[in-house]
């Protein structure tokens, strides 16, 4: 059994770019077709948001498809200052998220002792919980703290709220990682602390980049908990600024579509920029790196 | 090392189990952590802090307009249990409590089987990969606000896209959001739409770390494509896939925005699951104890599923 | 190999610059979070809040900001700050505001959260502003108007400004249809019925997701045949022979297809572009519906009040208001600063902001409002026989109108059960009225 393995590897590092690659190659269009077809279906709801940020305003007498709405929105709006808000509550949440979520994901990962199990299993307790009972004591207890009305208030909430899950995202990661990465490293007479940020976490990228991922979009589009904590303009997020358009009588559809698909960019853009971070790390890599 | 990494989680995708999972050196790891209890209390801390700080309060403050029959601002009289049996006691609740079954499931392995079947396609080699990670990724980007609109604009009136295409194709007219059961299935597919990216996701990372020389070696050993996905992939990833089903459980339960902003929970009612109830008793109906009530019952069911699950996934790592 | 050890090299490249990130941003968290630091509590010495919803566009937003900043106290009396509200959860923003003493000292806000706040001892009447505006802003209220701000311990706001709903037509398309506007229930049937010849819909309306127009305008033909949800005692009494017959007349018009099968589920958007798309030729709805029907704006009409079969007249309107809080810096303060507003509001109108119909009748008779002929319409025909939602029992509001009917979900069910047709008008009255009952407080 461990020669034939051994023998596996011996061929294996050498041969298994070129083995993946003639499978690669078989129906690689087949597949392509495949993919296409499904990101149309998928994608045509977003599609149709862009539609209908190009459509005119309401009241106005234009028919056809207009830029009219990005002149307004970048022109009459905060817009700079909801895009910088939410930039700013955004990477700060992801941060600390995740700076505080990795060694917990570590600890769970790792423990095996009831201590451990039990809080694990609080984690998801606590996630089970729903958010929009919990909103009116959160802010009676902000209001305490001096923290409404507040950037920092909503940062610490988004944070709070990502955390069983980002901890679990990362923990379901760590599981993936060999604990002889680790071994060696402690023979070598690294501390946990030590094994953990130099060896757990350097190959942990892909599991870093979803939670973080994850972290960001729950900061980024939140309005429920932003509308009550947020009051002043000078505070205002991307998704308060959108419920601007929404008056009494009137939606400004265009508008909303408008800023809908500024509030896609970032995402989509850290996310084009980081891709390639996804597939490296991991187990594969790691070994094959040594 | 590499060798004697490389064997063991053979074994272990032989045996079932998840690459980090257990096996033989569970017990080594075991005692080397516990040598380190003092490092996992300071590395957990953080986290514990933060959850008490934002957990705590409202727990508490829920539980006590549970049993009372106040209301956001007046805090009410004690009546004890009085708002969960009324709660109990009604036809909706039930009906509520049903739709939110369906809804789940749907949500729940919908969108995992649609995940995981782009993940897997995605982890092969197709021209402009990147790309597609990325635009598969929107349904999830985009605020639900705004894509609930969307979708309400694609399907709402009879001049609409959807419609247009259901009649042209033999359907005649179906009123999606108008009838009961095309809305019921109309906001699962919404729900599976929004959600599949997140499973994509972890399931992708999980996938990146596998260890392709397992594959190679089920080559060898001359296991088709679905003996490898189902005896090493699915085992490989199982560890993901429990946490994942758990979180999207807990995801759709708990959803709010999704049925609100598509239905409202409309029509008559038909789409109206347990958290859009309680956030209908509590904020439209002004009604704070049973829809406190409503929210902590489907809590507690919550919990025993996610205990259920967990067991699995302790199941899945120790075995 | 050289291709791994680069990815390892990127790999700490990122976790670097992730770490620089993190440093940075975090530095900037402290800063930023000291300086836009909480600006809440019952304000601070001398300033008091004032919070107003977005009635109309940025247009409103603008006049209505310049109008607060030009307000100049006398001495002694605190300034007023500006604060926009926003729709989305206003009431958990209005509620959590006020049990936790952060609220404002003046708001606008739901056209019935003043009298549930003033159920809960939390509103400042304003029958002392009402003695001091007596023989000058106060004879200029509409007819009527001042009266549904009654309550047995005073007035609990100031009406503000009027959310009505009436009857629209497309009169190109009435025209074509050969159809006149109706005066009675039975012409509306005719009207409906030649709308329907040429492919038109005659009851044009929605209760979709987040729209309640469509339970208002249930309530209002039950007022409009003298019947209502609430009896003189103010509980709800929903199975009189005036409702069974006014939801009966609506179940006509839905089972003779008058109605859009799928109104039931349309939002306030899709109504909108159901009457863009040229399928709804006479409907109903608020005084906004032509700023948001574009190229179809100039063919919309409002039309005239239906006398019903038992010959009554009367539809449901909501005087939205601005309330005064007793948790305030000063209430003198907040009653000098309501008299300049009053005084100084007329360009939110004037300047056509997108706000509701005014309150006042010297704002009512500017060109700019009475000018419009649907505006004219409205205040000329319709005024007269609005009512609130505590008809037929009372002219008023009162706190159990906010618990049981005012954007409850059982109005939203009631409304789409009728609107899908399948259910007997007694049946679903007695079902809306078991369903409202225990939503009653005190």
């Amino acid at each position: 059994m461990s020669t034939e393995t051994a023998n596996i590897r011996l061929a294996g590092v050498a041969g298994r770019r070129r083995r993946l690659g003639e499978l690669g190659e078989r129906g690689k269009w087949w597949r392509f077709l495949a993919i296409v077809f499904i990101t149309a279906v998928v994608i045509v709801p977003v599609v149709a948001v862009f539609i209908l940020s190009l459509t005119p305003a309401f009241g106005s007498t234009e028919t056809g498809l207009t830029f009219a709405n990005y002149g307004h929105i970048f022109t009459a709006t905060n817009l700079s200052y909801w895009l910088e808000n939410s930039l700013f509550v955004a990477l700060v949440t992801v941060v600390v998220a995740v700076a505080v979520a990795a060694p917990a994901g570590y600890v769970l990962s790792r423990g095996r002792n009831k201590l451990i199990s039990g809080y694990a299993l609080i984690l998801f307790v606590i996630q089970s919980l729903p958010v929009v009972t919990a909103v009116i004591p959160l802010f009676f207890l902000f209001v305490k703290l001096n923290l409404n009305d507040n950037l920092a208030g909503v940062m610490i909430i988004y944070i709070g709220s990502t955390m069983s899950v980002a901890i679990w995202m990362m923990a379901a990661y760590f599981d993936s990682i060999p604990i002889t990465l680790e071994e060696a490293a402690w023979i070598d007479g690294a501390s946990v602390f030590g094994s953990f940020t130099r060896v757990v976490l350097r190959n942990s990228l892909p599991g870093i980049l979803s939670t973080a991922i994850f972290s960001f979009l729950l900061a980024w589009n939140d309005y429920l908990i932003a509308v009550v904590f947020l009051k002043s303009d000078v505070n205002y997020t991307l998704p308060i600024g959108l419920q601007t358009f929404f008056q009494q009588n009137a939606t400004d559809w265009g508008n909303v579509m408008a800023v809908a698909v500024i509030m896609m960019l970032p995402p989509i853009i850290v996310f084009a920029a980081l891709n390639r971070y996804f597939s490296v790390g991991g187990i594969g890599g790691s070994l094959a790196g040594r | 090392m590499s060798t004697e990494s490389v064997t063991r989680s053979l074994q272990r995708a032989r045996n079932g189990v998840g690459v980090g999972g257990g096996g033989a050196p569970v017990r080594q790891r075991r005692n080397k952590a516990l040598n380190h209890g003092t490092t996992f209390f300071f590395f957990a801390l953080p986290s514990l802090f933060l959850l008490l700080l934002l957990n705590l309060y409202p727990v508490i403050y829920a539980g006590f307009q549970s049993v009372h029959n106040g209301d956001l601002i007046d805090p009410g009289d004690f009546i004890g249990l009085h708002n969960y049996l009324t709660v109990l006691q009604t036809a909706d609740f039930w009906r509520a409590a049903r739709f939110t079954v369906i809804f789940t499931i749907v949500g729940v392995f919908g969108s995992w089987a649609i995940g995981l079947g782009i993940a897997l396609l995605l982890r092969t080699k197709i021209p402009a990969n990147p790309v597609f990670k990325v635009l598969l990724l929107l349904p999830w980007v985009v605020p639900t606000v705004v894509s609930a609109t969307a979708w309400n604009w694609l399907v709402a009136t009879p001049q609409a896209p959807l419609p247009v295409i259901a009649k042209a194709i033999g359907f005649g007219d179906v009123s999606f959001l108008g009838d009961p059961l095309a809305a019921q299935v109309l906001v699962c597919i919404f729900k599976v739409w929004i959600s599949f990216p997140f499973m994509m996701m972890m399931l992708s990372s999980a996938l990146a770390a596998v260890d392709t020389n397992v594959y190679e070696a089920s080559r060898v050993d001359g296991a088709g494509t679905w003996q490898t996905f189902t005896r090493i992939t699915l085992p490989m990833i199982s560890r993901t896939t429990y946490v994942s089903w758990i979180l999207m459980t807990i995801f759709c339960v708990n959803d709010f925005p999704t049925i609100y902003l598509l239905t409202g929970g409309g029509p008559v009612n038909a789409t109206q699951s347990l958290v859009v109830m309680a956030y209908q008793t509590v904020f439209a109906n002004q009604q704070v104890g049973p829809g406190v009530a409503i929210a902590f019952i489907m809590t507690i069911v919550l919990v025993i599923v996610s205990v259920v699950l967990y067991r699995q996934i302790r199941k899945a790592s120790i075995e | 190999m050289a291709q791994q050890s680069g990815g390892a090299f990127t790999r700490r490249t990122f976790i670097g610059v992730a770490g620089g990130v993190a440093a940075s941003t975090l530095l900037a968290a402290c800063s930023r979070a000291g300086g836009n630091g909480g600006s809440g509590g019952g304000g601070g010495a001398k300033s008091a809040k004032f919070w107003n919803m977005p009635w109309g566009s940025d247009a409103f937003l603008a006049e209505d900001k310049r109008i607060v900043a030009a307000y100049k106290p006398d001495s002694g009396l605190p300034s007023f700050t500006y604060q926009q509200i926003q729709w989305a959860n206003f009431t958990q923003t209005f509620q959590s505001a006020v049990a936790s003493n952060t609220n404002p000292a003046v708001s606008s806000g739901g056209g019935t959260q003043a009298f549930q706040f003033a159920a809960q001892g939390k509103i400042a009447y304003a029958d002392d502003l009402f003695d001091s505006w007596e023989g000058d802003l106060k004879d200029d209220f509409l007819d009527g108007l001042l009266d549904t701000m009654k309550t047995d311990d005073g007035y609990a706001a100031i009406p503000y400004n009027l959310d009505v709903r009436c009857s629209w037509y497309n009169k190109t398309l009435m025209e074509e249809a050969g159809a006149t506007p109706p005066t009675t229930w039975d012409e509306y049937l005719e009207t409906c019925a030649k709308l329907k010849a040429k492919g038109y819909y005659g009851f044009g309306l929605g209760s979709g997701a987040g729209s309640f127009t469509g339970s208002h305008i249930l309530t209002g033909f039950m007022i409009n045949n003298g019947g209502g949800i609430f009896n003189d005692k103010l509980e709800p009494d929903l199975v009189t022979p005036e409702n069974e017959e006014a939801i009966d007349f609506i179940l006509e018009l839905v089972h003779k297809g008058y109605s859009d099968p799928n109104s039931a589920t349309y939002t306030s958007a899709n109504v909108q572009s159901q009457w863009k798309a040229k399928k709804f030729a006479f409907g109903w709805d608020g005084a906004g519906l032509p700023a948001n029907v574009g190229p179809v704006a100039p063919d919309l009409v409002v039309g005239e009040p239906l006398k019903s079969r038992s010959g009554k007249q009367g539809f449901l309107y909501f005087p939205n208001n601005i309330m005064m809080y007793k948790n305030t810096p000063s209430q003198k303060g907040s009653e000098a600063f309501l008299t300049y507003y009053y005084k100084n509001m007329k360009t939110l109108w004037t300047k056509k902001t997108g706000i509701g119909l005014p309150p006042l009748k010297s704002i009512a008779n500017t060109p700019e409002v009475s000018g419009d002929s649907n505006n004219k319409t409205i205040l000329d025909k319709w005024n007269p026989i609005y009512h609130t939602w505590g008809a037929p029992g009372t002219s008023g509001l009162f706190a159990n109108v906010a618990y049981t009917v005012d954007g409850t979900q059982p109005m939203i069910t009631f409304t789409q059960s009728i609107l899908g047709g399948k259910v007997k008008a007694a049946d679903a009255l007695k079902t809306l009225q078991n369903q409202i009952e225990p939503l009653m407080k005190k």
